[in-house]
């Protein structure tokens, strides 16, 4: 008897515990341990190379790790101590991959099918079940379509309705978005936000771009050389960076070497130079930087209490905000605002930031 | 908890026993055979002069020609992809065919193009082919593909913005050449160059119809006289045998450790935008391409027919006729054929068969496992290029005239002999076709719940069949031409079309042999047409 699909996403967590995967003599992965609730999109976010295509891939069964052991949905599917490794078919979730690998010699229909009849779905329930996933995609239309004709988008489109068409309980997805055009990479990253919602899945998602990652994510883990230096929310990664790699690599542009110093319960950045400032959180041990955003520096043409004098050197449009440019002896400073006729290349400015908005890393 | 191994685990082993055992027990025994009484090679030096001379002689010719193609043929040639596919027809011509071609136009008496000249000049001019010179230049016709192809390949790899690059900077197109792409082109120059000389050095059938008449011996023709000797000289033909290997060796050895001290790691440029490499000239280019084809294919060729179709061989036009007796004969007279040609024809298939699933394996497994070992298997299956076919041959019959295996005499053994001679061209075949499939596709089939089997059937095998096929009739094509193998191997029960023409051209009429060489290309040539035919009907369908 072949099995009946089930109605309801199973929405399986995922836990991955002390994953080691190495590539030969590369340790692409060392030792990570995270994982994403049921229902949840848990992104992993880093620059290129830091392993977080081999973290997928090694949760999908397509890499081997060392050591470690993979979890999902309860299920044991990989545990280097206790010898089990369950081939990719076995462990019941699906993947979009970068290249998106649709087949050529199948028409759209049958791309979505394949897995369909692979999983051993009811003859008589395949064309149905095909055809709904690719009308949630909007495909529908294109179904007869050979592969090979379609454009980027459209094959991402098929591989979203390909993966998600045996009801997966986990979904897999390595920079799905990644190549696409600006506009596409919006509209596509809001559509699979909607799906992955409705349909309750479990997603773990990889990319390189912040601003996916804080969109798109419950909660974002960052990777830097194999290891994860940060998981948490897509909020507390983007206001509270833990390290200074994650700061850089999540867009706080001023990070600036200081004295860290306890002020009557406070904590307080000196900068060369003089200037003072109040920061939330704890101070790091040893030597620190304080770290704001460019936007959340302000700028004035008159002195005012906490504020400290700079030339602006430069003012540059980007979008819609001018990208402000600002020299205080050997410091710079970069903000961001809206466009204003007081502030000209050259003039004496005078910055402020609010306390909450800064923070204290190690340098 | 015991695992089963999953069944890639279980091909990538399957695999690697079948090459080792294919490939290592000949190896094996040539070795340890060939130390008889005294190496033979010594005794003779002048044979292994005559086969240093043909080995270099031939690389030298057969890769300039075969460089000088490739610059030649780069895109501005009128008529480019026409002499693109007639330039590699040698491939799937055996040699013995050209040589025999040769020396029909240009035996010093009765040669046509000699009975011309004289004519024209007076029996002041001779072109002579039963020479040394005569057998270097026809060996180098027939190998000059590999070059050929090596070389058009790595120029293909050169991104156009290099030689760009070099012309913005104000270089001429002269410059461009001496200093970018020929130096570019150098590895691959360098790995055709020891490829041709290894096949050079074990060419059998050019130095058997060229050479042996006039007394220019070299190792092949020497382990066939002393195999044909009688009592046959087992150790003294394994020892020729060994200087081969170690010739062939020292230049692959040779090879890497030139190569290792430079790296080109620029040469994976993309392929679609070709510049102009060359200071133009594209006539001349096209004419030389033409020359070659004329001189490889079409003259070889024509003189066969002619002598097939002649009465007998003259050059007097009073007594040329016209005549089918030569293919009446080959056909429903020499008792041969028959045999011969369903023997070919049945090992040409399975040999086909067999060295593109191996190869496929082999590829596969190199290209998309883990497993321990694997660039050991990969080279392992290579090894037969650097392995003249005629050593192995030899190594086959010591191993197997030994083992109580009934193999010996059989088409078994010639089996065996194929298809490890030509697992490379497999290998090479199938794995080019598998870089181009995205390994992602593979794997999205898998995490779609296809098992193994499942995403090799549906999946990679679809995807590749196109290439595994035509592969399939060129291998079926070039294992029905071998020679210099089945001429150790064969018997009488087990004769090949090759060893019938060669027998026919030892001991019969030209005009036979000139007719039989036709109906062995005829019979290859249709059966591969016929098998690429109806798999495009299928696709079609
Ligand atoms: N097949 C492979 N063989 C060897 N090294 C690899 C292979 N794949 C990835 N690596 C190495 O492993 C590290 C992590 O790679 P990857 O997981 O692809 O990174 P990311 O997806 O974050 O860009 C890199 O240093 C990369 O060079
Ligand atoms: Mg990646």
């Amino acid at each position: 008897m072949t099995a009946t699909r089930p109605i309801a996403a199973r929405r399986g967590p995922v836990t991955i515990e002390a994953l080691t995967v190495a590539h030969g003599m590369v340790l692409a992965v060392r030792a990570i341990s995270i994982s994403a609730r049921g229902g949840e999109v848990l992104t992993l976010l880093g620059p290129s190379g830091c392993g977080k295509t081999t973290t997928l891939r090694a949760i999908a069964g397509l890499e081997e790790p060392q050591e470690g052991r993979i979890t999902i949905d309860g299920r044991t599917v990989f545990d280097a101590a206790g010898g089990i490794n369950l081939p990719p078919e076995r462990r019941g979730l699906s993947m979009i991959f970068q290249s998106y690998a649709i087949w050529p010699h199948m028409t759209v229909f049958e791309n979505v099918a394949f897995g369909l009849r692979a999983r051993g779905i009811r003859r008589s329930d395949l064309s149905s079940v095909a055809r709904q996933s690719l009308d949630l995609v909007g495909l529908a239309a294109l179904a007869d379509r050979p592969a090979t004709r379609l454009s980027g988008g459209q094959q991402q489109r098929v591989a979203l309705a390909r993966s998600i068409a045996g009801n997966p309980g986990v979904i897999l997805l390595d920079e799905p978005l990644s190549n696409l055009d600006a506009q596409l990479r919006l509209a596509m990253r809001t559509e699979f936000r909607e799906l992955q919602r409705n349909l309750g899945l479990t997603a773990i998602y990889v990319t390189h771009d912040q601003e996916e990652a804080l969109v798109l994510s419950d909660c974002v883990a960052v990777m830097r050389d194999g290891v994860i230096e940060q998981a948490g929310t897509a909020a507390g990664i983007h206001d509270r960076p833990a390290t200074r790699f994650v700061a850089e690599f999540v867009g706080v542009r001023n990070i600036l070497p200081c004295d860290a110093a306890e002020e009557s319960g406070r904590t307080v950045a000196r900068l060369p130079g003089g200037a003072l400032l109040a920061c939330s959180g704890p101070a790091p041990d040893g030597p620190a930087c304080v770290c704001f955003r460019p936007i959340n520096v302000r700028l004035a043409t008159q002195p005012g209490p906490g504020a400290f004098p700079a030339t602006l050197t430069a003012a540059n449009y980007l979008g819609d905000l001018v990208q402000y440019h600002l020299h205080a002896g050997e410091l710079t400073i970069w903000a961001r605002g809206l466009p204003r006729s007081d502030l000209a290349e050259g003039a004496a400015v005078f910055w402020s930031v609010p306390p909450e908005a800064c923070f204290l890393v190690a340098a | 908890m015991a695992r089963f191994p999953r069944p890639e685990t279980l091909v990538g082993i399957l695999v690697s026993l079948i090459v080792c055992a294919l490939t290592l027990p000949p190896l094996a025994a040539v070795i340890t055979s060939g130390a008889g009484a005294g190496f033979a090679p010594f005794r003779e030096p002048g044979v292994v002069f005559n086969t240093l001379l043909f080995g270099f002689g031939t690389t030298i010719a057969a890769v300039i020609a075969g460089g000088g193609l490739a610059l030649a043929l780069a895109p501005g040639v009128p008529g480019r992809a026409l002499l693109e596919g007639l330039v590699v027809m040698p491939l799937y011509l055996t040699p013995l065919l050209t040589a025999m071609g040769w020396n029909w136009l240009a035996s010093p008496h009765s040669g046509l193009v000699n009975l011309l000249l004289h004519a024209a000049s007076g029996n002041s001019l001779t072109i002579n082919a039963v020479t040394p010179m005569g057998t270097i230049g026809v060996a180098a016709l027939a190998t000059a593909p590999l070059p050929f192809l090596l070389i058009s390949d790595a120029l293909r790899g050169i991104d156009a913005s290099l030689t760009e690059a070099a012309r913005v900077h104000g270089a001429t197109p002269r410059m461009v050449l001496h200093g970018i792409v020929l130096p570019l082109l150098a590895p691959a120059g360098l790995a055709s160059a020891v490829l041709v000389f290894v096949q050079a050095i074990g060419l059998f059938s050019v130095p058997a119809v060229l050479g042996m008449p006039e007394g220019f011996n070299v190792a092949t023709t020497e382990i066939y006289q002393l195999l044909e000797s009688y009592p046959p000289r087992f150790a003294d033909a394994t020892a020729w045998g060994i200087l081969l290997l170690a010739l062939a060796a020292a230049l692959t050895f040779a090879q890497s450790a030139l190569l290792r001290r430079r790296s080109f790691a620029t040469i994976t440029g993309k392929a679609f935008r070709v510049p102009r490499h060359l200071p133009s000239l594209p006539r001349l280019r096209a004419g030389f391409g033409w020359l070659y084809v004329a001189l490889a294919t079409v003259l070889p060729l024509l003189a066969l027919l002619w002598a097939a179709s002649m009465a007998f061989i003259t050059a007097n036009p009073k007594l040329m006729r016209l005549s089918g007796e030569h293919f009446a004969y080959v056909l429903f007279g020499y008792p041969k054929t028959w045999l011969a040609a369903g023997n070919s024809a049945l090992l040409g298939a399975l040999s086909a068969t067999f060295v593109v699933l191996l190869g496929f394996g082999v590829s596969w497994v190199v290209l998309r496992t883990r497993q321990a070992g694997r660039s050991l298997l990969d080279q392992l299956s290579m090894m037969p290029l650097s392995m003249p076919a005629m050593v192995f041959a030899l190594g086959l019959l010591w191993v197997y005239v030994r083992l109580p295996l009934p193999i010996y005499g059989t088409l078994g053994i010639l089996l065996i002999a194929y298809v490890t001679h030509y697992l490379p061209f497999g290998v090479r075949a199938t794995s080019a076709a598998l870089r181009q499939l995205h390994p992602e596709l593979e794997e999205a089939a898998r995490v779609s719940g296809a098992s193994w089997l499942r995403s090799m059937r549906r999946i990679t095998l679809p995807l590749v069949q196109p290439t595994v096929f035509s592969a399939w009739a060129l291998l079926f094509i070039m294992a029905m031409q071998e020679v210099s193998a089945s001429i150790l191997l064969y018997t009488s029960h087990s004769i090949v079309l090759s060893v019938a023409v060669f027998d026919l051209w030892e001991n019969g009429n030209p005009s036979d042999v000139a007719a039989l060489g036709f109906v062995q290309l005829a019979v290859s040539f249709v059966i591969a047409g016929l098998v690429l035919r109806a798999r495009q009907r299928r696709a079609l369908a």
